[in-house]
């Protein structure tokens, strides 16, 4: 007998929606991980017929990529489909039509601002002097909190609406959180600033010079944008390398 | 430059499309040429999930072909996507596009597809249509996923 | 000795699953990874220290798609290890840059993996493909990568450790200008991330205002 839509099978599902990343691939991206997490329901469902089983669990392993927090949307509706009898075709579709905006949205929402407005919430705890160990685990606990209700919304919604999530989607206004937690994060960033730069083992304390240095290098970093990176990170191993020779000299 | 971008991409709205193309072109509107979803509200509903405040126009072929003038002479900015060359090569047919260059993007891998860039996956029949656009159709092809990336040339692509 | 660098192999892999194979719940960024990794040798206060200025040079490396940016836990892992235990005011900045350029090679050894799994990972085409096949694959990725993350902490570990207990002894600069090098370059970062935020244009005010709570705040408290 196969259980019901959401039932024990789709907790699984969930549950291995953790591991979508375990086998990334320049192949198929997530698809196999699709599949992998998919297979308790699929499990579920063709039980007394292995044949339709490993045909079910080959088309889910055809290319996918999105954010993987938001990949459970994807999961969600993907077994909502499965259980509801829904065509291969349909299936397909959906995945294909799904990915792209799960991902820009994905990357916007969570890389492009929570992760970095809570890493800079931590950062700021800790260089006003808050104990290391604290703001870490500050950082572990409110990360998480959006991180793991985004994964259960996001499931949810997939396995109560099926391929008409788009219109709900449309309703959460991602934009603008996504603004929102972004300016946090400028705010946040001020803060992170000021606090080095004014802190006891902060660049004013190294001495002015060291100050100037810095506002520089953050000016370069403003107007260069990512492509300032590399060459600051070379630099910086380099000056310490020539340092180091010239103290053994 | 009304139609500011003609791209293949299997995934037509994505990241890369979007954050990448859209950010430097600011197109105000993305035209998807695609049989398949003309008729496929809840489909359509996906793609313009990712398009940002841009509208979504979704054609086929033929309707493509009639409104290619209207579209390159709109004041308006359009990035035309198809799924695949096989599309964009009827999109071209007979000189529509002359003078037009395409950019091919994302093309996964799959089954006779022979990798050809990291991103970019192509059938011999993929680079057969794509030195017919060139040479039939007066067409420029190059791929490039990104604006800033390098931009790799047709000789490169069927050679 | 050895069971230190053994403790730290294992903190490697399960902190090199945790950036992609494994939840991504971000134990991994070099705050947290600090934190533990300074923990396991016995001086949690110096892990965060250096994971702390670690974390401000990755803010702008996210997670997801390329290899272009060091891999954060195996970077701040290696660094913790090499400043462990060490005196003077070198150990910081060799430590930071041992850690950024063996991050490089933990993000060198992330693709190669990425290219390996492509070869052994189930074809959507292929007939025989069932869902036995499906589950030992993505199991056997994920402890390929497991392994990959492990071996390569260690091997860093043990080399930078030996490599900054060589240098440190006779690093020349005093403990104010070591901490100002090692900050300079994080500072890049912070200009890069508020060029992705928006702007000095459109988040200028917002970052105003934190600067001004910043600054006093890190005098008054």
């Amino acid at each position: 007998m196969t259980g019901p839509v959401g039932g024990a099978a789709s907790t699984w599902t969930f549950l291995r929606s953790f591991l979508i990343q375990g086998s990334w691939n320049y192949h198929t991206m997530l698809g196999s991980g699709f599949a992998f997490a998919m297979l308790p329901a699929l499990r579920d469902l063709h039980r007394d017929d292995p044949d339709a089983l490993d045909a079910a669990v080959r088309r889910h392993l055809e290319h996918f990529n999105a954010h993987p927090y938001l990949s459970d949307l994807a999961l969600g509706a993907a077994v909502r489909l499965e259980y509801d009898g829904a065509d291969p075709d349909t299936v397909r579709r959906f995945k294909t039509a799904v990915r792209g905006p799960l991902g820009s949205i994905g990357d916007s929402l969570v890389w492009a601002a929570w992760l970095p407005a809570v890493s800079l919430a931590a950062l700021a705890l800790f260089w006003l002097g808050v104990p290391g160990g604290l703001s870490a685990l500050f950082f572990v606990l409110v990360y998480n909190v959006g991180h793991i209700g985004l994964r259960v919304w996001g499931f949810r919604v997939g396995l109560t609406e099926g391929h008409a999530v788009a219109s709900r989607l449309a309703r959460v206004r991602f934009g603008v959180w996504t603004d929102r937690i972004r300016g946090g994060a400028a705010l946040l960033l001020g803060v992170v600033a000021g606090a080095v730069l004014a802190g006891d083992q902060g660049l004013w304390a190294a001495g002015p010079p060291w100050a100037g240095v810095g506002a520089f290098t953050f000016g370069t970093g403003l107007i260069m944008g990512q492509r300032a990176w590399r060459p600051a990170a070379a630099a910086v191993v380099a000056a310490v390398v020539a340092i180091a020779i010239w103290g053994i000299r | 430059m009304p139609v500011l971008l003609y791209r293949v991409d299997e995934r037509l709205i994505h990241g890369q499309v979007v954050v990448g193309w859209g950010a430097q072109l600011r197109p105000d509107r993305y035209v998807i040429v695609d049989p398949g979803l003309v008729a496929s509200e809840w489909e359509q509903d996906l793609y313009r999930l990712g398009a940002g405040d841009a509208s979504v126009e979704f054609v086929d072929v033929e309707g493509a072909r009639e409104a290619l003038p209207a579209w390159e002479s709109d004041p308006r900015g359009s990035i035309v996507l198809t799924r695949d060359i096989a599309t964009m090569y009827e999109l071209a047919r007979g000189g529509t596009m002359e003078g037009a260059e395409v950019n091919l993007g994302g093309m996964h891998h799959g089954p006779d597809r022979m990798q050809v860039l990291t991103y970019l996956h192509l059938t011999p029949e993929d680079q057969l249509q794509l030195q017919k656009l060139s040479e039939e159709e007066g067409v420029t092809i190059s791929a490039r996923d990104l604006p800033g990336a390098h931009r790799v040339g047709l000789k490169a692509l069927v050679g | 000795m050895i069971s230190d660098l053994a403790a730290l192999g294992m903190l490697g892999g399960v902190l090199a699953l945790d950036a992609t194979s494994v939840g991504q719940f971000m134990v991994s960024r070099p705050l947290v990874a600090g934190a533990l990794a300074g923990s396991l040798l016995g001086d949690p206060t110096a892990g965060v220290l250096v994971g702390a200025v670690l974390e401000l040079y990755l803010l702008v490396a996210f997670p997801s798609g390329g290899a272009r940016f060091p891999e954060g836990a195996t970077a701040t892992v290696v660094a913790v290890a090499a400043s462990t235990g060490v005196d003077g005011a070198g150990a910081l900045p060799l430590a930071v840059a041992a850690g950024l350029l063996w991050g490089q090679v933990g993000g060198f050894s992330n693709t190669l993996q990425r290219e390996v799994t492509s070869r052994f990972v189930p074809e959507p085409s292929s007939r025989s493909v069932g869902s036995a096949r499906v589950n030992g694959a993505h199991l056997f990725a994920i402890a390929l990568d497991f392994a990959r993350g492990g071996v390569v902490t260690l091997t860093g570990a043990a080399l930078a450790r030996f490599a900054v207990a060589q240098l440190a002894p006779t690093w020349p600069m005093g403990p104010a200008g070591s901490w100002g090098l090692v900050l300079v370059g994080g500072a890049v970062s912070g200009g890069i991330l508020l060029r992705s935020l928006g702007g000095f244009g459109r988040r200028g005010l917002l970052f105003a205002a934190g600067l001004i709570v910043g600054l006093f705040g890190a005098r008054l408290l």
